[in-house]
């Protein structure tokens, strides 16, 4: 356990150590506060309270999939970049296995979306103080922390499917490519049976929370079961992909 | 077996720090290695030689868990990078083709890598193999500014710093000026001595090799084609080449011709000089035979068969694999 944590903090270093680390954060931050600003402006009554905007603005539809995007990007190139530094070659050769080192991989990726979810929530928070006041604000945060949680699923799903992607390209700009070619044709809703049982439809839960469903026959703990069945099957051919590879 | 020969057998697999067992790697049915069977012992500095394609590369690669073995094993220290890879590889210290780091970060920011992935590696180790590789004032720098030698001297770094018990170096000279390969070369030497590690040199830089090395291992078409010791032969063999330069060089000719055991190779009528083959024992009476015909001489040099003559008689020459 001791050895996997040193292998996080070395993948967070890799990620931190970027000068450009601080631009999704600072973009993310600027775009709360400008859409704060801009709603506030222009239809103020659109929201009754901070609650109300940072709950509508963290779901997908607002900045949610913005914060999808940056995570696809920051954590595309967490593999396929070590292949094309050629610095996989020094990282292969210790005493750690194969698997302990994408697994680390991994957990960094998903650190570094949820620092993003929350980066970005936390301004949203804020902005909303600013524009819309905490009137009528009772009991509200467990509202915030289930729209954190949707994005937050969205982005974790992405997230892997960027991971593996990059595993199997071993090519940062072909997974950011892919990833987000599939990110822009996820809203598309093809109404045939089948089609329940493809990732697409079932990546945003917040659709259930109205009593609503994206194809008949769908259910909260239907899509839950789906996409962990999907998130294990890009973990799996991942990891068997990157254990097993000759890396000339 | 007395037990006498059981600790015999036993000190004799404890010095052999690597062991190469019929290794071969098949990719699309064709050998690029193919039972290959060598071994590195303690403290020895070893050439991998062959010319380009011979394998080299697939071999060090496969001693360092990077390519799969198709077939055979290889053992460090006696476990096996097959089935103990990481008992295995923790006694290994290696730099692949080049030393790529991380350009954004420092030098001391790339080493802090490495230690965090290997264990009882502390601060004061980095110090060691920074001091021992001149790279202090460096270690501040990011790493993107570096020059290729210093990027080799910073690979070496990281290869110590797990205090391996071999070293692998690939290609190590490449893309150096000639201070650079001196000085990599030097670097060499120490470690061995101060590190008191076995050293494993893939090159087809013959002269780099002949310079450094007390072994090579020749390969070819992924095939062992022999394994030689360096700078040992002069002591042992009893033939000499040598080239005479005389003021005279009709009578020079006539005398070597006329003392027995001494074949002529080669002579220079325009430069004076006379190659002769001969016993070693037989150099003193040749050279008094010259003084007392009168016949001057100005210098006697040996013609030391170069690995470069005995690598291409052994890889058949100019034809490309």
């Amino acid at each position: 356990m001791h050895n996997l944590k040193r292998l996080v903090v070395n993948e967070w270093l890799k990620l931190f150590k970027k000068r450009s680390f601080f631009v999704p954060y600072a973009l993310l931050i600027g775009m709360s506060f400008i859409v704060g600003y801009v709603i506030h402006s222009f239809a103020a009554g659109m929201f009754g309270s901070v609650y109300d905007f940072t709950v509508t603005m963290s779901y997908i539809q607002g900045l949610g999939q913005v914060v999808t995007i940056m995570a696809i990007i920051g954590s595309s190139g967490i593999v396929a970049k070590e292949y094309s530094q050629g610095t996989i070659k020094f990282l292969l050769i210790r005493a750690r296995s194969r698997t302990s080192i994408l697994a680390s991989k991994y957990i960094t990726a998903l650190i570094y979306g949820l620092s993003l979810t929350l980066a970005t929530a936390v301004a949203l928070f804020i902005s909303g103080s600013i524009w819309f006041g905490f009137s009528g604000a009772e009991g509200r945060w467990v509202d915030v922390l289930g729209s954190l949680g949707y994005s937050y699923v969205y982005t974790v799903v992405y997230i892997t499917l960027a991971f593996m992607i990059g595993i199997l390209t071993t090519s940062g700009g072909a997974t950011i490519g892919i990833t987000m070619l599939m990110l822009m044709l996820d809203k598309t809703i093809i109404q045939k049976e089948f089609y329940k049982y493809m990732l697409f439809p079932n990546l945003d839960l917040s659709v259930y929370t109205d009593g609503g469903a994206p194809l008949p026959g769908m259910t909260l703990s239907f899509s839950i079961v789906m996409l962990a069945v999907y998130v294990l099957l890009f973990l799996l051919a991942g990891f068997v992909v990157f254990r097993r590879r000759d890396v000339a | 077996m007395s037990q006498r020969d059981v600790q015999q057998a036993q000190h004799e697999r404890e010095d052999i720090v690597l062991q190469m067992n019929e290794v071969s790697k098949v990719i699309k049915g064709k050998a690029i290695v193919d039972k290959l069977s060598f071994q590195i012992r303690k403290g020895e500095i070893v050439g991998l030689l062959g010319p380009n394609g011979a394998g080299k590369t697939t071999t060090i690669r496969m001693m360092t868990g990077l390519i799969r073995m198709s077939e055979g094993d290889i053992e460090v220290q006696g476990h096996s990078i097959k089935k103990n890879f990481k008992s295995a590889i923790a006694h290994i210290g290696a730099i692949i083709e080049n030393p790529e780091f991380y350009p954004y970060m420092t030098g001391l920011d790339n080493l802090r890598q490495y230690e965090r992935m290997t264990d009882d590696v502390d601060d004061d180790r980095i110090d060691e193999v920074v001091q021992l590789v001149g790279l202090q004032e460096a270690m501040n720098k990011k790493v993107r500014s570096y020059s290729l030698g210093m990027r080799q001297r910073l690979g070496i770094a990281q290869a110590l710093l797990q205090r391996p018990k071999l070293l692998i170096l690939d290609e190590p000279t490449n893309g150096l000026d000639p201070a650079g390969i001196r000085e990599m070369r030097d670097y060499m030497r120490t470690i061995a001595e101060v590190e008191g590690i076995s050293i494993l040199i893939s090159s087809h830089m013959l002269s780099e090799v002949e310079q450094i090395c007390h072994r090579a291992v020749v390969i070819q078409n992924g095939k062992l084609v022999t394994v030689t010791e360096l700078g040992a032969e002069n002591s042992v063999s009893e033939e000499v080449t040598l080239t005479f330069r005389v003021d005279a060089i009709e009578p020079a000719i006539a005398i070597a011709h006329g003392t027995e055991g001494i074949q002529v190779v080669r002579t220079d009528f325009i430069r004076d000089q006379l190659t002769v083959t001969m016993n070693n024992k037989n150099v003193p009476e040749l050279v008094g035979a010259l003084g007392a015909a009168g016949v001057g001489l100005y210098r006697i040099e040996e013609n030391r068969q170069s690995l470069e003559e005995d690598f291409l008689k052994w890889t058949g020459g100019n034809r490309i694999a």
